[in-house]
């Protein structure tokens, strides 16, 4: 077991976590925090992703050992005061979400880019999105929400 | 699905990582950023006993510029690399070419040493590694040897670092005065693919306009990344005109030795590199010298 200590979702946490287990693992199993899906294992889909330090990362790639220090968001984190943050609240009005699987990932994915460009172009958006599968093909609303959120709408 | 058990080292210095890699203990592998490792573990293909993660040595990570060359730490991820500033205005085909690779949340992850170890014959950071007379550093017991990028790839997914050995970064010097450079990737079914082919080329036409020092590298070309040194010769003295554009094209494909898989056949590869030889060569005729 390794000894970690990190801040998730604002907060600190302290725990102890078996060393081959990914930060995905983390959350779900040790954590319960089961928001952040397992959708290929591979790094590919795009639905386990989360913000390490501000920065989209797989969270079915990177083992837990790497959190020591760190900041993580999970989409645990993106809400306000218990009601949908801004980017959640886009996506609900533009239907950007149909089966959810994949929500969790393009939310933070979009959190990312919003934070790092406030203003981006569909171009943007869509770039962003790259790593982010959606199999119920919703695309287009999901960058309609994003765009939304950005002008904020 | 959790990985297999393994146990984990994280050494806090190099001479450290060379130790622990020194004690002989199963299947012991490296681990930088895990974007290719995790999922080839998760596959099956490998089992390691133990991982040895760099990501407690400080320094590793440094991307620095110190009288005109660059030194780019192992453990650099892409994303690092690609928006480095200075490093963007003094080889962009180096950060292009990372810029290029999968997707954002790979790339924030993913790290330059990674990269190069994985050995892809389709990376996009190599051949523009390859094109800039890039110096690998490797740290073994006894100190630190330097391997020239063109000697580097041995075979496929084969490289020069030994086993116990720890590739610690590359070391670029700075492109010759009034050079020109970029990197092209084709994707033929989705951007965040790994390339089906991937060209660099780094070139410099003196006054007369005509082809002086010049450099082509291919991925996706042949079991390693690898130099077009036939292409190179072809236009090397020459002016860079729509002729001379498609012989060193032509000699591109032909030097090729691609290889079939999923993303498309050996011809269909080689039919690509002409293509986008073509193109890369004929776009850097309009670009401006980077210095």
């Amino acid at each position: 077991m390794i000894a970690l200590d990190f801040t998730l979702n604002d907060r600190p946490c302290r725990v102890e976590a078996p060393a081959h287990w990914t930060v995905l693992d983390l959350l779900r199993d040790g954590l319960a925090l089961n928001g952040t899906k397992y959708g290929c294992g591979e790094g590919v889909c795009g639905t386990c992703t989360v913000l390490l330090d501000g920065e989209p990362v797989r969270s079915c790639l990177v083992l837990a050992s790497r959190l020591r220090g760190r900041t993580v968001i999970t989409v645990e984190g993106l809400d306000r005061d218990g009601e949908p943050g801004p980017l959640q609240a886009a996506f609900a009005r533009a239907g950007a979400v149909q089966c959810g699987f994949c929500t969790p990932g393009m939310l933070l994915s979009a959190r990312a880019l919003l934070a790092a460009n406030p203003a981006p172009t569909e171009h943007d958006v869509r770039e962003a999105l790259a790593g982010n599968l959606c199999r119920c093909t919703g695309y287009t609303k999901i960058i309609e929400a994003v765009l939304a959120a950005a002008g904020g709408g | 699905m959790r990985l297999r058990p393994f146990a984990l080292a994280e050494p806090e210095s190099v001479p450290e990582a060379v130790e622990v890699l020194s004690r002989l203990e199963g299947d012991t592998r490296i681990i930088a950023g895990g974007t290719a490792l995790v999922p080839t573990m998760r596959l099956g293909l490998v089992a390691p006993d133990r991982l040895v993660s760099l990501h407690r040595i400080l320094g590793l990570s440094e991307i620095r510029v110190s009288k005109g060359v660059l030194e780019v730490g192992a453990m650099a991820t892409l994303a690092a690399v690609a928006r480095h500033s200075a490093l963007r205005a003094g080889w962009p085909l180096l950060a292009q070419a990372a810029g290029r690779v999968a997707t954002p949340a790979i790339r924030s992850s993913a790290t330059l040493g990674g990269n190069l170890c994985y050995a892809e014959a389709a990376s996009d950071p190599a051949p523009a590694l390859l094109c800039l007379d890039t110096q690998v550093r490797v740290a073994d017991s006894v100190g630190e040897r330097v391997v020239p990028i063109a000697e580097f790839f041995t075979g496929f997914y084969e490289t020069a670092v030994a086993p116990g050995e720890v590739l610690t970064g590359v070391r670029v010097p700075a492109v010759p005065p009034g050079a020109r450079g970029g990197y092209v990737k084709f994707c033929p079914r989705s951007a965040e693919d790994k390339p089906l082919i991937g060209v660099a080329a780094l070139l410099v036409l003196d006054a007369a306009r005509r082809v002086g020092d010049i450099r082509i590298a291919l991925a996706g070309a042949a079991p390693t990344p690898i130099r077009a040194r036939a292409a190179e010769a072809t236009a090397r003295g020459q002016g860079l005109s729509d002729r001379v554009i498609r012989e060193a094209a032509d000699a591109a494909a032909a030097e090729a030795e691609p290889l079939s898989d999923l993303m498309g056949s050996a011809d269909y590869r080689r039919q690509m590199i002409r293509v986008w030889v073509r193109r890369l060569l004929t776009a850097l005729r309009e670009t401006r010298p980077i210095a």
